[in-house]
């Protein structure tokens, strides 16, 4: 029987800076390359939450801020529910800056000004101020998810901090770069198989370990049992990260 | 300190660093003279009052239409003086007046042609208020350095809510961000476009920035899209509408590609408005030729080379079409990640590498982040590359092995090691 995952993008115009797509191309050939058929949805504002639920794995990137107010409207008539029950439901998720920062409990302006967040995970992030710089550069941790604690690649640049409550672990620790807040060596967040980082970069494909652990953990949900991927060669891939690492000093 | 002591120094410093190869020499008196007088360019603009100031602001393109807009103004025989460039704009105003003052003060010029970085642009509206304000486009670039696309757009609303009445905009109606800054400021403004049909792309344009209205935020519908988030846009909800009176069409096109048609325009009706008869125009579009590394031609060993800077999501976009229109068989993709091209290479995964596929072109990948583009284009399915991070040694082999024309696309600095090595020694 030939396999299928169905990708819910959640709004691919308005939630997709810093190379975004990369994200989305790479689990999608890397589904492709095993034979396993793939389903990409756009989900834009406006469109029904009903696309959601049909989600075996959800992504959603980055945006800038006038494009957040829109997304966070739209949120509100429904797919914020949806979402919610969809992570407690463990499908798997991958959240980039802005949508990790959205799914928290809220973020505090520079001036102040408090947006809620859709309150799906414990986390809340803060911007200390118009004085305070953006964390900005190339950014390597090591993924707590992996039993040998490989080492991610990635870029972030962004002005909130991010702070971790006690129901949700980072999704590595930070050996270069600043991470969720610069203080306190966590990077992202992982909660049930909700994945979440300010990693750009993009993440994915310069990433093939976390790539493939969300395609697994997407086929063991969907069709209840562990299927073993094929591997593949990531030669490309490797030199592309190994270049980065060598220059932040760090063997991969 | 008086201001013509000032710009004695200057004068004396620039000649002196010149001479003993200090760099930098040419935005560093600029730099003094700011320091002993902070309002050193007010004062000495107070004594040029006929001096008519330019600026060309926009993400793409700010290089080609300064120099059109020079070469035409210059062959219609007027006396143009261009900024030089640097880190800090300031610096580099402040130098160029100085450097082209009298020590009465007096600048012998018509023109004053500056190109303004997108986020320098209120700064230097605060210090200079300019004539004429050409704005191309606003597209992702350099995001770590400039930071997005919105709040430059904010920052520019306001600069230009400081600036006097008489102030003339001439704006790309085709760019709803460029277009909404002429429908909200009161200033007197002139559009530019491009009549073409309209280009389907499939599936969604990574580069495409502004699609939702700059005033209301909706969706904006289009009924023809040129490229990224360029066509006639118009907004459902609040009724921005895309300018109707607008300017299209140009007697020649000295250089190739949809986005150079744009460029070409910009640069002809900035010379219209300033009053340059149609025959001085039409002849000086025959006879211009294209900045370094912009479309540049060059021959080397035989074979014909070509240079087209590509720095971000949309001109890059741009740069690949023109190379395949002209059937294209070797390309080199050189990528730096060096501060002035930005540190942050992610903008490579919204570039549509995907238009070589089924292409027969040999592909040679170059530059810092050489392994980075290879990553890119295994991700759009093309499986067949050479790659070379070095791009003296990427650039020796592609010129030999390249059949006929060799086209090379290179982010800026890339750009520069480029020209470096072609118009240098023997390369082989």
């Amino acid at each position: 029987m030939i396999k299928n995952i169905t990708i819910a993008w959640l709004y691919p115009e308005l939630m997709s800076t810093y190379g975004d797509h990369g994200n989305i191309l790479a689990l999608q050939r890397r589904l492709e390359w095993r034979d396993i058929e793939t389903k990409i949805i756009p989900i834009s504002a406006g469109d029904s939450s009903d696309l959601l639920k049909k989600a075996d794995l959800i992504f959603m990137g980055g945006a800038q801020d006038r494009q957040q107010t829109i997304v966070s409207r739209d949120f509100m008539l429904g797919k914020a529910e949806v979402l919610k029950e969809k992570v407690e439901d463990n499908t798997p998720g991958l959240y980039i800056c802005g949508a990790y920062q959205f799914l928290g409990k809220y973020y505090k302006e520079a001036d102040g000004t408090i947006i809620e967040g859709l309150n799906i995970l414990d986390i809340y992030t803060e911007n200390p101020g118009v004085n305070s710089s953006r964390l900005i550069g190339n950014l390597a941790f090591k993924a707590t998810f992996s039993s040998d604690e490989s080492i991610i690649i990635g870029f972030e640049n962004h002005g909130g901090r991010t702070y971790l409550g006690k129901d949700v672990a980072p999704l590595g620790k930070v050996m270069r770069g600043f991470g969720n807040n610069g203080r306190d060596g966590t990077e992202g967040a992982i909660y049930k198989n909700t994945f979440c980082s300010y990693s750009h970069g993009p993440i994915l494909p310069k990433n093939p370990i976390l790539t493939d652990h969300i395609l697994s953990l997407s086929l063991e949900k969907k069709y209840g049992e562990k299927i073993e991927l094929k591997r593949l060669d990531d030669t490309i891939e490797n030199n592309a990260r190994d270049l980065i690492a060598s220059r932040l000093n760090i063997g991969v | 300190m008086k201001n013509s002591l000032i710009i004695a120094q200057g004068k004396a410093f620039s000649k002196l660093s010149k001479k003993i190869n200090l760099g930098n020499g040419t935005t560093w008196p600029g730099h003094i003279a700011l320091k002993l007088n902070a309002s050193f360019i007010k004062e000495v603009l107070l004594h040029n009052p006929d001096l008519k100031i330019i600026y060309v602001i926009g993400t793409n393109g700010k290089t080609t239409t300064t120099s059109l807009i020079r070469h035409i103004l210059e062959k219609s025989g007027k006396r143009v003086i261009q900024n030089i460039s640097g880190a800090n704009m300031l610096n580099g105003i402040a130098s160029t007046i100085l450097l082209n003052s009298s020590f009465s003060k007096k600048i012998a010029a018509d023109y004053l042609l500056f190109e303004i970085d997108e986020s320098s642009f209120p700064l230097a509206c605060k210090e200079v208020k300019p004539d004429i304000i050409v704005a191309l486009n606003l597209f992702r670039d350099q995001l770590d350095r400039y930071g997005e696309v919105n709040s430059i757009a904010i920052g520019w609303h306001k600069a230009l809510s400081t600036l006097p009445g008489s102030t003339q905009l001439i704006l790309n109606a085709d760019d709803p961000q460029i277009a909404y800054l002429g429908k909200k400021s009161k200033l007197d403004e002139l559009y530019f476009g491009v009549n073409e049909k309209s280009i389907k792309k499939s599936g969604i344009d990574h580069s495409s920035d502004s699609t939702f209205c700059p005033n209301c935020g909706e969706k904006l519908s289009y009924s023809k899209t040129f490229y990224s988030h360029l066509g006639i846009w118009e907004c459902s909800n609040c009724q921005l509408v895309h300018p109707t009176h607008t300017m299209t069409a140009a007697s020649h096109y000295p250089l190739t590609g949809l986005y150079n048609k744009y460029n070409t325009h910009a640069g002809v009706l900035t010379c219209q408005y300033l009053g340059i008869p149609k025959e001085e125009i039409d002849a000086a579009l025959k006879t211009f030729s294209p900045s370094f590394g912009r479309q540049e031609k060059l021959s080397i060993e035989g074979k014909d080379v070509q240079i087209i800077l590509a720095k971000n999501p949309a001109g890059f976009d741009q740069a690949l079409l023109t190379v395949l229109d002209q059937n294209a068989t070797d390309i080199l993709i050189a990528l730096n990640d060096n501060a002035a091209d930005g540190t942050d290479i992610s903008w490579i995964w919204d570039v549509d590498f995907e238009v070589l596929m089924g292409e027969k072109v040999s592909l040679t990948l170059s530059g810092t982040r050489a392994t980075e583009l290879a990553l890119r284009l295994k991700y759009a399915g093309i499986n067949s590359f050479e790659v070379e991070t070095n791009i003296h040694q990427a650039l020796a082999k592609a010129v030999k092995s390249t059949h006929s024309s060799l086209f090379i696309l290179p982010t800026y600095t890339a750009m520069l090691e480029v020209r470096k090595v072609l118009t240098g020694k023997k390369i082989l």
